[in-house]
């Protein structure tokens, strides 16, 4: 004791305030905001009086621009507002200004650490902790629509509400590009998988069929002998997936979603599916697949669609390679890519194509710490309106677009122009189809210029072979848990399996590999994670009333 | 004026100590440090049993000693090659080449060796020239290979750049020891060995420690661009792990557990390298 008093003595003030502050700094970073705040609910009073039959943003009278930022977690996402045709008109309509921060799960992260929360915020990953405690830090939307905004009930979809709805019965987050029941029944929703060829090479092999194994195999080999400087069959990027090879292929032969029973089933281990992965060890084997397609990154994978190194490719995700896939039809005409039939089910399965589901892409939320939660709430309204929806796909009407008479919208021809030869302009002039945060496919199916001519033939060829995959959404076990773990672990697992598998030298690897990978599912609580997932599907079918 | 310095310390290397705790916490990103619940020890216990932590251990223990082995030893000889060439001109051409490929980051020539291993670039092309193959393959879908392309390729990265240490020793060496040898009949060999090599002994010394001790903690960036789903049991390493888990499946208590157990052996390892170093000085600690 005498020691430690001698030692503060010596060292005097200096030392004890370093030491206080050390204290300080250490509370102070425990404390933390917690999301324990309360949500900042603004008096309206002498701003408007709710209608639920017209939107808040037309009532509103407040005479100050609102400042709003809103985070966005994604580097790649345009921060500007205000200068293009379709945020200029939002900045009008609402009286705001929008900040936008991007960034990735590490900023994210900062901001529910340091506390101090955006107005708005809009993540991707629904299984997130960000998503499923946002009771924590978000407001709900029903009490923002009750007290602000009643009208967002009309234009909001009452099954894309109940979807996201938490344990306390409660909405916090809407995404764009959710797709229900009725927008899949209307056939507006454009198929995104295409099993496509070079049309030259199809045509020069006379147009055949491909949709057994055997053929399939055989056409490869054709393809090789006359087209020896093309790379047969390709796909998507592998990277940490399975790239176009796991559900898209399960999906495009159409392996059932459920057991008879509605009960979880491995679809990943569906002799149909297994059928289909040895024909295309087969086809490695005759050296018609090239190596490099399962070390390739998505950037070298584009690189070789735009250039068109592969003759036929199982492509899922047929927008977002639309410029590339636009690019060497432009320049190689008569030699573009068209889906055909392709490979088919063994066992006389349909298609069972898979889209954007009810739980959609990207979802937002207005957070407790928002400054102004009624005009945030606005924005929401706004933009799921038809006219928030029009503006953001197709413009003003008159100044980039026209009606026809039978409710289609075309853009004007000095608009269009500059879509199709001046791309950048484009997209700092008007930015159509890119403030999407809460778009949707069912408007981009009012206008033919709404995707590019290259992927138009493969969306036709899709029709009628959606379906709805609702069932599966969102089973996985919660994060956090030992079978999130064992989880990811299988997923690890998996995608090293099926590259082993389809690169094996012989049918005993391929078999040994496949054994190996159900003994680690035994091993992994693969039971226990079934069971969730059984579990959680049974839950999905009771919020779409489908028990 | 030792103040600032100490509060830095305490503000940016202390405190955050207490950011360890989340390792015996169950932590989402929605906690704060204070409000998530204590597990005690069970990420410990999870990480005992997890497969892939092992894998990633076997991993970077397996690179960083092939890498140590080889790799220490390269620039002490490289270096004591370009303090023996006599042309001035050729040795800073020597320099110049050897030191380059450091300055380049590892998305950039990790990017070259991938463009390189392809079953069309310039390696496949050699073999199938030299008619060693006959079938191209993508050298790095072949995990057996990954120790050796991760050893290699970083030897090439970092050998040149290690030897400026080594020649600014050496360059303190008094020239009459040589003059002295060289009267005495001694070949450039015996000079070698019984004038530079002791003369460098403390700082090949401090680099071997320095190394040791970061033993477990390299690898990451190079690991995170040549790793893919073919090598990855022989390519995923601890940090590219902790990486993993932490950043993209958001297990934060999990990677901190596994980030607090490689620093405590990392100290470990430093202490006995230093230990077995001052043995070889004469008992005399570069620490």
């Amino acid at each position: 004791m005498f020691n430690i008093h001698r030692v503060l003595g010596q060292r005097g003030v200096k030392g004890c305030a370093a030491l206080l502050t050390a204290v300080l700094m250490v509370t102070g970073c425990s404390g933390g905001s917690g999301g324990s705040s309360e949500a900042n609910w603004v008096s309206i009073e002498d701003r408007y009086t709710v209608d639920p039959e017209k939107p808040a943003w037309q009532l509103d009278k407040k005479e100050e621009v609102t400042d709003l930022t809103w985070y966005v977690n994604a580097d790649w996402w345009n921060t500007d507002f205000g200068k293009d045709i379709v945020t200029k008109k939002i900045k009008e309509d609402l009286n705001i200004n929008i900040k936008f921060i991007t960034g990735d799960d590490t900023k994210l992260n900062t901001f529910f650490a340091g506390g101090d929360m955006p107005d708005l915020l809009t993540v991707f990953d629904s299984n997130s902790q960000v998503v499923s405690k946002a009771s924590t830090w978000a407001i709900p939307l029903n009490d923002l629509a009750e007290k602000y905004d009643p009208y967002f009930n009309k234009v909001a979809a009452a099954d894309t509400l109940k979807w996201f709805q938490q344990a306390d019965g409660k909405t916090y987050g809407y995404p764009n590009y959710s797709n229900t029941q009725a927008d899949y029944d209307s056939g507006n929703i454009p198929a995104k998988t295409a099993f496509i060829i070079r049309k030259d090479v199809y045509e020069a092999l006379g147009s055949p069929v491909m949709g057994t194994p055997e053929q399939f195999q055989s056409v490869m080999k054709q393809i090789k002998e006359k087209f020896p400087s093309l790379i047969p069959f390709g796909f998507n990027a592998i990277g940490g997936g399975t790239g176009s090879l796991g559900d898209a292929l399960q999906d495009f032969i159409g392996v059932p979603l459920e057991t008879e029973n509605g009960e979880f089933y491995d679809r990943n281990l569906d002799e149909d599916y297994l059928t289909w992965l040895k024909t295309l060890n087969a086809v490695y084997r005759d050296g018609n697949i090239s190596d490099d397609s399962f070390a390739d990154d998505g950037t070298a994978f584009e690189e070789k669609v735009k250039s068109g190194k592969y003759a036929a490719m199982l492509l899922d995700g047929t927008p977002q390679q639309g410029g590339n896939l636009q690019i060497y039809m432009s320049d190689n005409e008569g030699k573009e890519y068209i889906a055909i039939d392709g490979p088919q089910s063994t066992k006389g399965h349909a298609p069972t194509l898979n889209q954007s589901g009810i739980t959609g892409w990207m979802i937002n939320f207005i957070s407790k710490d928002a400054k102004d939660p009624a005009k945030a709430m606005q924005i929401f309204t706004h933009l799921l309106s038809e006219e928030g929806q029009i503006l953001m796909n197709y413009g003003i009407e008159g100044e980039t677009f026209k009606k026809k008479a039978d409710g289609t919208v075309e853009l004007l021809p000095a608009v269009k122009d500059m879509q199709l030869h001046n791309a950048d302009q484009f997209k700092k002039d008007y930015r159509l189809g890119e403030f999407m945060f809460f778009g949707h496919d069912r408007h981009k199916a009012l206008s033919a210029d709404a995707f590019p001519e290259a992927i138009k033939q493969m969306q036709a060829w899709g029709k009628g072979k959606l379906t709805p995959h609702f069932i599966l959404e969102n089973i996985n076990p919660n994060l956090g848990t030992a079978e999130a773990r064992a989880l990811s672990a299988i997923n690890t697992k998996w995608n090293s399996t099926l590259v082993s598998m389809l690169r094996s030298k012989d049918d005993a690897s391929f078999d040994n590999a496949l054994a190996a990978y159900q003994s680690f599912l035994e091993e992994n609580r693969w039971a226990d994670i079934v069971k969730i997932r059984s579990e959680k599907m049974k839950q999905n079918k009771e919020k779409l009333g489908m028990q | 004026m030792v103040l600032p310095g100490i509060l830095f310390m305490i503000v940016f290397c202390y405190i955050p100590i207490y950011g360890l705790t989340i390792a015996f916490k169950n932590y989402t990103v929605i906690d704060t440090l204070s409000s998530a619940p204590w597990v005690g020890l069970d990420n410990f216990r999870i990480i005992m049993s997890d497969k892939y932590f092992w894998d990633a251990v076997v991993n970077t223990l397996g690179i960083s000693f092939l890498k140590l082995g080889i790799g220490f030893v390269i620039p002490i000889i490289l270096a004591i090659m370009i303090y023996e060439l006599n042309s001035g001109r050729f040795k800073k051409f020597v320099q110049t080449v050897s030191y380059l490929p450091h300055f380049l980051s590892w998305i950039v020539l990790g990017g070259m060796l991938i463009t390189w291993f392809s079953t069309t670039g310039l390696f496949n092309e050699l073999l199938l020239g030299l008619g060693i193959i006959s079938q191209p393959q993508n050298i790095l879908l072949d995990a057996g290979k990954y120790w050796w392309i991760a050893t290699l390729s970083d030897i090439w990265k970092e050998a040149g750049w290690g030897t400026i240490l080594y020649l600014a020793i050496m360059s303190k060496i008094d020239p009459t020891y040589y003059e002295a040898a060289k009267i005495d009949g001694a070949s450039r060999m015996r000079q070698i060995w019984n004038i530079t090599l002791p003369n460098m002994k403390s700082i090949i010394s401090l680099n071997l420690i320095l190394t040791v001790s970061g033993l477990l903690g390299s690898n990451l960036d190079q690991t995170l661009v040549l790793m893919n789903s073919q090598n990855r049991e022989k390519a995923e390493v601890i940090n590219s792990y902790v990486y993993r888990m932490g950043m993209s499946q958001g297990d934060f208590s999990y990677a901190t557990a596994v980030g607090l157990g490689v620093s405590i052996i990392s100290v470990i390892l430093l202490v006995t390298a230093n230990k077995i170093t001052s043995k070889l000085n004469d008992n005399q600690s570069v620490l």
